[in-house]
């Protein structure tokens, strides 16, 4: 029997994304062909053999909820678990949350009727397959207060910032940095953390009554200065894919087409779910040219698409050309409309003939249901 | 209090070997047969009762049902998990006085009479799970009582020079059945029934008992119930269904049904949206298409690797074609793989079979000799080896 609950924040990183998060959560962000981004954490939380989380929301959560839906996908239909949302609890004065520490004050209820020893803490936007069981293990181990699972990121060559990234002496975490870039023999966190439930409990209590808010920097930096928090290391081997921002999740979409990196993601033996449309496979006409494509089913090709991540339901009309584009659901490219370096929304309609050019470091953007 | 009650229940025949389907069905029930990509034929009648509001099916199995009774599963893909009614694997089941096999499609029926009288129906509609067509079963109901009808078989007007390989129906000018013929050789009639029947319970029920005293009746709907019903003067009717249906009982057969999905015109709209066909999903990421591939007039599902070339063809889930192979006019069924530089034409493979480096797998017509051709088949989990050629029409 699982001993372990999880708590998702579906809302972290929704400012940095721009136009994509202004109707949604980043947790429903799509991402990766037919995938929302909450699909890979709730699918690591299933195959790890958790079945109760809850998921912190802020605002623009409908999206969210109407993926979830039933919460079938990810069987955590069960009797002993199931999905919990824990909307924002707005006191008269305060407005709604502002780090990860006051919004865990909103799950204080679901936490304390929760009778698991362990909980993990996990933000939406790290795409990874993680078994969080061998964390807990390791945690469990451990004898200490917190795990923190983290990746060697310089390794891959990543110039990104972190949130929260360990200096390591040996096997021992020696500093926590905030929001640097990782260093060699660093380790980069993946907002993914382990602890038990009632120490959970006791810090969010006490981090509220001091008016602070900011997991990483007014909780874990800080109680680790003053010696008053000992830290487990969970190294993650695998492929970690953090969308912290627009370039970082255009990028990433099309780093899928690596099949390393999509073996790293996608495994037989650890599915990603997600909630099932009931489209059609996708159809190929005579005189269509798909190269270095992931595509879902539902659409229907008869231009050219190259390097692009393709969403279910998309039409490419004749003569139309997609390159090192993302391109959402429900999107329309109409007979001779050329789209490269762009991320375009759901049921985006693009209009015979139109060229829209992006840059890779800086891509064009169409909002969800635009006419262009 | 008042029991209960379902208006109208759905009773699915899928205990048929498929014989015809050779190595295909060898280890299977047929309705559970991939078709189209991603579904298996028993996906169709489940979709069009829970597209035509009937919630409660009986799934009648008895040949190799472990596959099929694993994708019914709990009915949830086709929304069949219903407090009251859903979906029901009914398989033949020790009795006190005897028991037996399901010995034709009526006995199927007789020895559940108690699973149907549970939801104390007024009708009962009887499918089965050969068939691949979209159809509104309300629609039929609905003429079914306007016609004050005892039983209503659906039919299609086929073409007269085929209408000696089906049941055919003659009928009066108001559609009501004076006759029925099993494979005439001279028909009367286009109307081939579609095996699909809706009776009106009590009536059924009583034939069905009374059948079953007959020593020598055959026990099958086709053979007994109806000519039976016909003879004692009862009201039947035929309900002229128009659009796709095909039976895909032969290998010919299931290879032009899932040939004529590529035809984007064709009448049986599998991407229409208000009358989905649904089926069991198995969370498989999006279709990669690597930089040497190429595809043209072709169906391909998810979880699939493409780097060669696909024409004219079916690819299903979770399939790979690896560099330099070649795969025309085909059906590739769920799980397969292509390896480099092998091809196959006018073929279907079975689940999870394996064309291994540079063997090669049906032919052209154009480039066989006359009366030699026919479609190959791999079979289900078969393995062809190395430079091995399975030739046109060869099944293995």
């Amino acid at each position: 029997m699982m001993k372990m609950i999880g708590i998702v924040f579906s809302n972290i990183y929704d400012a940095s994304m721009g136009d994509l998060t202004k109707r949604r959560t980043v947790a429903s962000l799509p991402f990766g062909g037919r995938y929302r981004q909450i699909d890979f954490v709730l699918s690591n939380m299933c195959n790890s053999g958790i079945h109760k989380v809850g998921i912190i929301t802020k605002y623009n959560y409908q999206s969210l909820m109407d993926h979830l839906a039933t919460s079938a996908e990810w069987d955590f239909n069960t009797r002993n678990g199931g999905l919990y949302f824990i909307p924002p609890f707005v006191l008269q004065n305060n407005g709604v949350y502002r780090g990860k520490l006051e919004a865990l004050y909103n799950a204080v209820n679901f936490l304390e009727h929760s009778t698991e020893e362990y909980v993990v803490l996990s933000d939406s936007s790290t795409i990874c397959n993680v078994d969080f069981s061998d964390a807990l293990e390791s945690h469990i181990a451990s004898g200490r207060d917190i795990t923190i699972i983290a990746n060697d990121e310089y390794k891959t060559g990543n110039k990104q910032y972190i949130d929260l990234v360990l200096n390591m002496n040996g096997e021992e975490v020696s500093e926590a940095a905030i929001n640097v870039i990782p260093d060699k023999d660093d380790m980069a966190a993946m907002g993914m953390f382990i602890m038990e439930r009632e120490y959970l409990l006791k810090i969010v209590q006490k981090s509220v009554s001091h008016g602070l808010c900011h997991l990483e920097r007014d909780f874990i930096q800080r109680s680790f200065i003053d010696g008053d928090l000992s830290i487990n290391l969970y190294k993650y081997d695998g492929v970690v894919l953090r969308n912290t921002d627009v370039v970082s999740f255009y990028q990433n979409n099309l780093r899928l087409l690596d099949e390393n990196i999509r073996k790293g993601i996608f495994k037989e033996s650890a599915p990603i779910y997600t909630k099932v449309r009931d489209e059609e496979p996708s159809y190929y006409y005579e005189g269509s040219s798909v190269k270095h494509c992931l595509i879902a089913d539902g659409c229907k090709i008869e231009g050219t698409v190259e390097n692009s991540i393709i969403f279910r339901d998309v039409k490419i009309e004749k003569g139309a050309i997609v390159r090192n584009s993302v391109i959402m659901q429900g999107t329309v490219i109409s007979k001779g409309a050329v789209i490269e370096q762009a991320i375009v929304d759901k049921d985006v309609f693009v209009s015979p003939s139109r060229l829209l050019v992006g840059a890779a470091s800086s891509p064009i953007i169409l909002n969800k249901g635009a006419k262009v | 209090m008042l029991k209960r009650s379902k208006e109208c229940i759905a009773m699915l025949l899928a205990g048929g070997q498929g014989s015809r389907l050779k190595v295909l069905t060898e280890s299977t029930a047929k309705p559970a047969l991939p078709f189209g990509g991603k579904y298996r034929i028993i996906d169709f009648p489940l979709s069009n009762c829970t597209n035509s509001g009937i919630d409660t099916v009986g799934i009648l199995t008895q040949y190799q049902p472990l596959e099929l009774n694993d994708y019914i599963g709990n009915g949830v893909p086709w929304g069949l998990n219903r407090n009251f009614g859903g979906s029901r694997i009914l398989p033949p089941y020790a009795q006190n006085k005897k028991t037996e096999w399901y010995k034709g499609t009526a006995n199927a029926i007789y020895q559940n009479i108690g699973y149907i009288d549970s939801y104390n129906p007024e009708y009962v509609l009887i499918l089965s799970g050969d068939h691949i067509y979209k159809m509104n079963y309300a629609k039929m109901l609905a003429y079914h009582k306007k016609k004050g009808a005892d039983c209503t078989i659906a039919v299609l007007d086929v073409p007269i020079e085929e209408a000696p390989r089906f049941g055919i129906m003659n009928t009066a000018e108001d559609d009501s059945i004076y006759e029925f013929e099993e494979k005439p050789k001279h028909p009367k009639s286009t109307m081939a029934s579609m095996g699909i029947y809706l009776f009106n319970w009590n009536i059924l029920r009583s034939y069905l008992i009374e059948d079953e005293e007959n020593p020598k009746s055959h026990n099958d709907f086709g053979h007994d119930i109806i000519p039976k019903m016909i003879e004692d003067s009862k009201k039947l009717f035929a309900y002229k269904f128009e659009g796709y249906w095909k039976d895909v009982g032969t290998i010919d057969s299931l290879w032009q049904a899932n040939m004529d999905l590529l035809d984007s015109n064709h009448s049986l709209n599998i991407s229409d949206t208000s009358f989905k066909i649904y089926a069991r999903n198995y969370a498989l990421p999006p279709s990669a298409f690597y930089p040497s591939s190429s595809i043209s007039n072709s169906m391909i599902s998810e979880g699939c690797s493409i780097k060669g070339t696909v024409k004219n063809s079916i690819i299903s889930t979770g399939c790979t074609v690896e560099e330099g192979a070649v795969v025309e006019d085909s059906v590739i069924m769920p799980g397969s793989i292509i390896h480099k530089n092998a091809s196959v034409f006018y073929a279907i493979t079975g689940s999870n079979s394996e064309i291994c480096e540079g063997a090669v797998v049906g032919g052209r017509p154009e480039e066989s000799k006359d009366g030699e051709w026919g479609i190959a088949v791999v079979g289900r989990n078969t393995k062809v080896e190395t430079n091995k050629r399975v030739l046109p029409n060869e099944i293995i």
